[in-house]
């Protein structure tokens, strides 16, 4: 692999973590599958994109957390106020975001940024070397999991905690389990979000269909960074999570350099994520069985 | 304290199932009271539990606590004032977070809680202090995860939750049913001294006739929806296992044995 | 703590051991003499990869020392910018990006290696370029934007009845909706009526398809690869309604559409080959190279279609035109 496309899949892998912290407090930290994210994810990135197009790139990023935190409340109200199933709660607001997504790009599927200022251009002429991408978005991943670290150990991020591991003891100690998940699903999605503004300038374009599959993206992060860095605390969780998202963009790369056909792409991702699952149990097996061994021979 | 007038609950109401759980019911609590109701399955018990503290909703009727009527306010709202220990160990506790964070849940009830503040040193001293009353070293496993003790422990330390800010009401929903003899002992004896020495106003449902007997001022024997017995005070306290039986078989003019109701007595 | 040095240890693996090469590594022998070709495609499709294979087909012709390295996104866009990545980090002398995302990618990536794109129908709505003439950047291709109004005046000899047309695509797709615009410019100039249908993924086509059945004469559908991925579903409906089915590309025809003025993208594919050898082996300027657009028509019929909905193909036609049967 060449160092630019090591570079590469690192400044991915960075890029990606962020939607993967969100997805860390839905199905992790909450417990409930939320699927809003191919959705807020493009939000993001079109939000992003109209502002940097207008010349206010860094505004772009800060309209697209909001938006995405809003594109989470709703999906939250949806579920707690209007008793509508987590998953379709997910997709009913993903499936409307569609339409807003094309409506905020002024009706069309594709925004080109090609020549404009973006926080990725303002930060070349900050760093001036070639590591300004990564250099950025160290910056951006480290602000982020500071400010997860101190919101989880407010009472707040521990309600949110409780509430996915048993709802019904955070009622009982007088918490509204409604409000912390609407807390928690606008955090999640608004970070979802911000890595799509960050993606729209990175590439330099919006297109409505770029959140394709960025839950399972998400989801293959989470559970490679698990295999590696077990999440016992919160910290040790976003941890993973960050390990999860960058190992997995290196091994697509890696993938890539192979001469392999194209069309194996997607198989080998599912058997190396399956791999990484399955590994801890293997060897707990393996283990298992030399030890059986060892009592059968002292028989 | 504690007011209900005129409750009635049915449930499947619009269905050939329909049962109608509790009618016309009323009950009254004077603050202080410790009263243990009993029944058997079916009679309304945990029915009761749920509607006074908000999991279930009356159709009609109205409850008041200290004056204040709460018959329709949110579940979590009530939790302020009244608190809860279920059968199910598990259920009173986070099992993936640490016996202090689960303390520390349990004091959100206390202060206009702000927030985005954290656990402050000195309230984890006093988490620490409260859990160390109960004798049991949990104290010193205060970073356990809680699904890591077993089912007294858990119950130790929801019964610390439910006391930790004096509750107005305590609801023990056979809170010892499903622990071993020994620490059903122990459970039932720690209850005694923190609702004695707090003077919190209790009501539990128990199986064990003996234990109902002996324990609080007061017993409520319910029946279909209705209370069958109700002996408080003088009487209450030169009360015998026997005596009680004949008046329930008074009331009801039901017999009981032949009723089989799944009463235990030792 | 074992595991974390675990993951260290395989960053640090994977950034050694296949060769941690940086951009000044290059080997010092001219690799003019080798040239180096980076192939990009978002998905797999037919209509993509006859392109691709077009592309491969006219460089060996051309005879000329090469190595062409094709990666194929599988769908996912996160994969394209890594595909670039690794193109780039290759020392490629030229990259030919298929499609608009990745020729959008690959512009966003370089300013330096050549970039030829192939079937971007729109490039300048498309940030590549200001104009089609004004190639002063690293940016150049052949353009796929297809003769709406030739397909349009072939409707009219084909099926001089057919007063409202309607429209099939997916909004999802810059080219599909361009395309449906410049229709709807042609229509209304020419006193035609439409209606529209519209898709977000292949299972809604069916449906879109029905609900014109009955308000319109024909059904266009322009050069959409999501009706073009599921075509035989369009065009199954046609026939069943009896409705002609113009779309814009052959592959479109060869499913069961009826006609086509359209793209053969083998004919693009040609070109695509043939400006990069002017560019890179022949040393041309970009700048001399403005966009081309599709030398030829592929003018297509389907004669099967035809006579399942009862239409008569003037002789003419039959000479002039490829007729599928």
């Amino acid at each position: 692999m060449s160092f630019i496309a090591f570079l590469g899949a690192i400044e991915l892998g960075l890029v990606y973590t962020l939607p993967a912290f969100g997805i860390f407090i839905s199905f992790r930290i909450l417990n409930i599958p939320d699927l809003t994210a191919d959705g807020s994810f493009v939000l993001g990135a079109a939000v992003s994109a109209v502002l940097t197009a207008a010349g206010h790139p860094v505004a772009g990023l800060a309209a697209g957390i909001t938006a995405g935190a809003a594109a989470g409340l709703i999906t939250a109200i949806l579920q707690t106020k209007c008793g509508i199933a987590p998953i379709l709660s997910g997709i009913l607001t993903m499936t409307g975001l569609y339409t807003i997504n094309l409506l905020v790009m002024g009706g069309r599927a594709n925004m080109p940024l090609l020549n404009n200022e973006t926080v990725f251009t303002l930060s070349a002429a900050l760093f001036g070397d070639i590591f300004y991408k990564l250099e950025l978005l160290l910056f951006i991943v480290t602000l982020i999991f500071v400010l997860y670290y101190l919101f989880f150990k407010t009472q707040l991020g521990l309600s949110i905690r409780a509430t996915g591991d048993n709802e019904d003891m955070v009622r009982a100690s007088s918490i509204d389990t409604d409000s912390t998940k609407m807390v928690a699903f606008a955090i999640s999605n608004a970070t979802i979000a911000l890595s799509g503004a960050l993606v729209a300038q990175m590439q330099q374009s919006a297109d409505i269909n770029m959140g394709a599959g960025l839950i399972v993206i998400g989801l293959a992060s989470l559970i490679i960074g698990d295999a590696i860095i077990k999440n016992k605390t919160i910290t040790r969780g976003l941890l993973s999570v960050i390990a999860g998202a960058v190992l997995y963009r290196l091994l697509i790369a890696l993938i890539l350099t192979t001469n392999l056909a194209p069309s194996y792409l997607k198989l080998i991702s599912a058997l190396v994520v399956a791999i990484a699952i399955a590994t801890p149990t293997m060897k707990k097996k393996f283990e298992l069985k030399k030890l059986q061994k060892k009592e059968a021979s002292l028989c | 304290m504690l007011t209900m007038k005129h409750i009635n609950k049915t449930f499947y109401l619009n269905s050939p199932d329909r049962r109608t759980i509790l009618k016309n019911f009323s009950l009254s609590l004077k603050e202080g009271e410790f009263i243990s109701v009993i029944g058997s399955n079916g009679a309304g018990k945990s029915t009761l539990f749920n509607l006074i503290a908000g999991s279930i909703l009356p159709d009609s009727g109205k409850i008041t606590l200290d004056n204040k009527d709460i018959t329709f306010l949110s579940e979590h709202k009530r939790a302020v004032w009244i608190g809860r220990i279920f059968q199910d160990p598990s259920k009173g506790t986070a099992p993936n977070l640490t016996v202090e964070e689960n303390l520390a849940i349990a004091y959100m009830r206390s202060k206009k809680s702000h927030l985005l503040k954290g656990i402050t040193k000195k309230d984890k001293a006093f988490l620490r202090e409260r859990i160390s009353c109960l004798g049991m070293g949990l104290e010193n496993r205060m970073n356990t995860k809680i699904g890591l003790l077993s089912g007294g422990q858990r119950q130790a330390v929801t019964l610390t939750m439910a006391t930790l800010v004096k509750p107005k009401l305590l609801l023990l929903d056979e809170h010892t049913a499903a622990l071993d003899p020994v620490t059903a002992e122990k459970i039932t004896e720690l209850t005694q001294s923190i609702v004695s020495s707090e003077h919190i106003t209790t009501m539990m449902i128990t199986h064990n006739l003996t234990t109902a007997i002996k324990t609080g001022s007061r017993l409520l024997m319910m029946d279909e929806g209705k209370i069958a017995v109700d002996i408080k005070g003088e009487e209450h306290s030169k009360l015998t296992v026997s005596n009680l039986l004949e008046r329930f078989s008074q009331n009801t003019k039901k017999n009981l044995n032949s009723d089989r109701m799944l009463l235990q007595y030792d | 703590m074992k595991k974390t040095l675990l993951f260290i240890t395989i960053v640090l693996l994977l950034a050694t051991a296949t060769g941690c090469t940086g951009p000044s590594d290059s080997p010092a022998d001219n690799s003019k003499d080798i040239l180096k070709i980076g192939i990009a495609l978002p998905m797999e499709h037919p209509s993509l990869i006859t392109i691709q294979e077009s592309i491969i087909d006219e460089l060996a012709a051309q005879g000329v020392d090469m190595d062409i390295n094709v990666k194929n996104a599988q769908g996912d866009p996160s994969n394209i910018s890594t595909i670039i990545s690794q193109f780039i980090g290759d020392d490629v002398d030229v990259i030919v990006p298929i499609a608009t995302p990745t020729a959008q990618a690959a512009a966003a990536a370089t300013k330096d290696i050549p970039i030829v794109f192939a079937a971007v129908s729109y490039p300048v709505e498309a940030g590549l370029v200001t104009a089609f003439d004004k190639t002063d950047g690293n940016i150049t291709g052949i353009t796929n934007a297809i003769a709406i109004d030739e397909t349009f005046k072939l409707a009219q000899t084909l099926t001089p009845d057919v007063k409202t047309f309607g429209f099939v695509y997916n909004t999802g797709e810059v080219n599909a909706v361009s395309s449906i615009e410049r229709a709807k410019e042609y229509c209304d100039a020419n006193g035609l009526e439409y209606k529209e249908a519209i898709i977000t993924n292949t299972g809604e086509l069916q449906q879109a398809a029905q609900s014109l059945a009955g308000k319109v004469d024909a059904i266009f559908s322009p050069n959409d690869n999501m009706v073009a991925s599921a075509m035989p579903v369009l065009a199954g409906e046609g026939i069943r309604a009896k409705l002609p089915v113009y779309v814009g590309a052959d592959s479109m025809v060869a499913d069961g559409g009826f006609a086509s003025v359209g793209i053969d993208y083998t004919i693009l594919g040609k070109q695509v080959a043939q400006m990069v050898i002017r560019i890179i082996a022949n040393g041309e300027a970009i700048s001399d190279n403005p966009i081309e657009v599709v030398c030829e028509y592929a003018k297509i019929i389907n004669k099967t279609t035809a006579d399942q909905i009862g239409a008569e193909i003037p002789q003419e036609l039959l000479d002039t035109f490829t007729i599928l049967e």
